[in-house]
């Protein structure tokens, strides 16, 4: 457990090194809770503060987030955020940029975590991150009207523009010599549609290309313009079918950060066991979807049925098996009352006795193992620069969870280990996961224990008559697949000014082509990208194309499934003889 | 490898037939599943909180008069989070546990109500204030200008 002197003693260092680097750039210091630091720096010198976090304070990127602040100061505002796992803080380097269409130095060339941030908030905003080797666009569709921002406070949040559909999105050329077999855009693998592009010799893996946000819903312009606080919550939940919950919660805990809002200790036990009951289900539902990819549906089914009570016994605590709509700002909105308490245990000894066994059974797979073991290698520095996150980061041995190290909710109060593994290939992630889930038994455990030792009923805080605007909240939940971060700016109308989301897989898809390393081959692909993100769905179709003779095949998603078995298929031959 | 395949072929026979017979046999939902909206039109006060709470803004309120009042519920774009049960104080509104409402008809799902509004003759709202809405600290009350 971190000690409030340790978190002080970074933040003094963080505040110390900047200035000492940059001297006067540094126009201002705002530290409004022990852990949160917002430190405002001149553009011209964001480079040299993020390489004095980065570089040489050992920080790990978060995420960065552009702001519209014309009506309130006539400029913008570019926000990078790091985080000191060991000391539980989270630092913000704040911009305030003047112009139109304003400028900021690219911190990508030293942080390429940074890329896609960049990219995004030169699509939505029109800040232009100079220097950023990749400039595509990257979220808004192609054609869209040039000089048009959707996340400007001055467009309409329903406004749709025409778009011009004669042009295409530039994809990369791919080198001499390859062919090129185009993953998407339905994407087989991940939940969304996306599309990769990957550029193989003969079987081989040598490059790919991305492009992705086909679907994007405009969640944060939403949230700024149309919702209120406590609606939020629900379109939150929504950003994410299987781990829906971490985000209502990461939401929640931001605005109450920036509020000051304290939040009541059984709610927060609540929170806790439901975020728990979520990764269970999550990981046993990537466990059944991996197999599935390697050909071992037995292990699909099995794994499914076994999660499918956990579901039942959401929906009996929450009323929904999916979406919970438990948070509000504040607390939560259904207790967990004491006749409730044998059926929670109930299931978990349930789960966790079958989980072993099919643990213990698949572990020993020869086959299995061998087709997850040394492929897809990803080391500790390649999580570093990249910034994943979650059971990806801690496959490669790197121990960041942010239950631990930045602890909220009850996470204080429950004693449970951070799973790490050393291999950094696809096994070990798998590994993390199945021993995360038996992590996760073991805190549902100790939440139950602690509702039947508090009053019941306490579960919501009083909130203040009005959310001072203008105050900065940041907030991270462990979900499933690696650190969801929200960042809100209070504002008027009972609505945020600005709410920043980051999903674990908005790291973790950008650290994919890492993991492409040379050897890999075509049938590797899948499971490759499914070590990374537990959903699967969207598989629609792949296309081949020969790029000496312009052929066009497609593969459907029998050829691709059976691309990826056929080499299991061999292994498990080679094998037995 | 011998070894882990018996062990897989005992854990499938051990867990045996789990699928439901669904549709076939009912499968009641449990208490406190969050199903069907069911307005009960005589408890309603036409306060709106339930409108203003509403995430996706599927209930809207169309003042025809000071004391004609026409709520609209477009429950096709409902996701029972059960948010108005919530801030109703009167229990004019209730999920109950009725999960089999899809239908290829989306007005299968409209309701509307009309409400004679007993309006307070000096400020033109229906309750001595602190009115319900006051009560329930609602900001950025919503109304549907279309008629």
């Amino acid at each position: 457990m971190v000690t409030i002197e340790r978190s002080t003693e970074q933040i003094n260092q963080v505040v110390s090194a900047l200035k000492e680097r940059i001297g006067d750039k540094v126009l201002g210091v705002e530290q409004p809770t022990p852990h949160r630091l917002y430190v405002t720096v001149a553009p011209e010198a964001v480079v040299a503060a993020a390489d004095a976090l980065f570089n040489g304070l050992g920080a790990r990127y978060l995420i960065s987030a552009g702001v519209d602040k014309r009506p309130l100061n006539g400029g913008f505002e570019v926000l990078h955020f790091f985080a000191f796992d060991q000391a539980n803080v989270r630092c913000a380097l704040v911009i305030p940029l003047k112009g139109d269409p304003p400028r900021i130095p690219s911190i990508t060339p030293l942080i390429p975590g940074a890329g896609w941030a960049e990219r995004e908030f030169k699509d939505l905003l029109g800040i232009i991150p100079e220097g950023h080797p990749d400039p595509r666009p990257l979220v808004l569709p192609d054609g869209f009207p040039e000089g048009l921002y959707p996340l400007r406070k001055d467009y309409p949040y329903d406004y749709k523009p025409p778009l011009d559909r004669s042009k295409t999105f530039p994809f990369k050329e791919p080198p001499e010599g390859t062919t090129v077999v185009t993953v998407g855009p339905f994407f087989p693998v991940l939940e969304e549609p996306s599309q990769w592009r990957v550029f193989l010799d003969g079987e081989v893996v040598v490059g790919c290309d991305y492009r992705g946000f086909y679907n994007h819903r405009a969640i944060e312009k939403l949230g700024d313009s149309a919702l209120t606080y406590n609606q939020i919550p629900m379109l939150a939940e929504r950003i994410c079918g299987i781990c829906g919950c971490v985000h209502s919660t990461s939401y929640c805990q931001a605005v109450e950060e920036a509020a000051g809002i304290e939040v009541p200790l059984r709610a927060k036990v609540i929170r806790t066991l439901i975020l728990e009951l979520e990764r269970v289900h999550s990981h046993l539902l990537w466990l059944g979807l991996a197999c599935h990819i390697l050909g071992f549906d037995y292990v699909f089914m099995q794994s499914w049925r076994i999660r499918e009570p956990v579901m039942w016994l959401a929906e009996y605590l929450t009323g929904n098996r999916k979406h919970f709509a438990i948070n509000l700002v504040g607390g939560v909105r259904r207790d967990i009352v004491k006749e409730q308490h044998p059926r929670i245990l109930e299931v978990m000894d349930k789960v966790e006795r079958e989980t072993k066994e099919l643990a213990d059974t698949l572990l020993n797979d020869m086959p299995l193992l061998a087709r997850l073991k040394g492929t897809g290698i990803f080391t500790p520095e390649e999580v570093r620069l990249t910034g994943a996150v979650g059971p990806t980061a801690r496959g490669s041995g790197v121990p960041i969870d942010a239950r631990k190290d930045h602890p909220y909710a009850a996470y204080d109060l429950v004693e449970f280990d951070v799973v790490t593994h050393d291999g950094c290939d696809n096994l070990a992630r798998t590994l993390v996961r199945v021993g995360e889930i038996f992590e996760s038994i073991k805190i549902i455990r100790q939440c139950v224990k602690l509702l039947q030792e508090l009053p019941e009923g306490d579960l919501m805080a009083e909130l203040p008559e009005e959310i001072p605007p203008y105050r900065h909240g940041m907030h991270a939940v462990e979900a499933p697949r690696g650190e969801v971060f929200h960042y809100v700016l209070t504002g008027e109308n009972n609505r945020p000014y600005r709410w920043r989301v980051r999903a674990p897989s908005y790291q973790n898809i950008q650290a994919v082509p890492v993991m492409f390393k040379p050897g890999t081959t075509i049938a590797d692909v899948p499971i490759t990208l499914g070590s990374v993100d537990p959903c699967f769905s969207c598989t629609e179709r792949m296309e081949i194309v020969d790029v000496k003779s312009g052929e066009m095949k497609v593969l459907t998603e029998q050829e691709l499934y059976q691309l990826s078995r056929q080499k299991t298929k061999e292994l498990r031959e080679k094998n037995t003889q | 490898m011998v070894d882990s395949k018996v062990k897989q072929l005992l854990l499938a026979l051990r867990a045996g037939k789990v699928t439901f017979a669904y549709p076939f046999e009912p499968r009641p939902s449990e208490p406190g599943f969050r199903g069907r909206v069911v307005v009960d039109t005589d408890k309603c006060t036409g306060c709106g909180g339930c409108a203003d709470v509403c995430p996706t803004r599927c209930i809207r309120i169309i003042d025809v008069s000071p004391t004609y009042r026409i709520i609209r519920r477009y429950l096709e774009r409902c996701i029972h989070c059960g948010r108005c049960e919530d801030v109703c104080r009167y229990g004019a509104v209730r999920l109950d546990l009725e999960y089999e409402i899809a239908t290829t008809d989306k007005r299968d799902l409209f309701i509307e109500q009309h409400l004679f509004m007993g309006s307070c003759s000096r400020c033109g709202r229906c309750y001595v204030p602190p009115t319900p809405l006051d009560r329930l600290m609602v900001v950025g009350f919503r109304k549907d200008e279309e008629v």
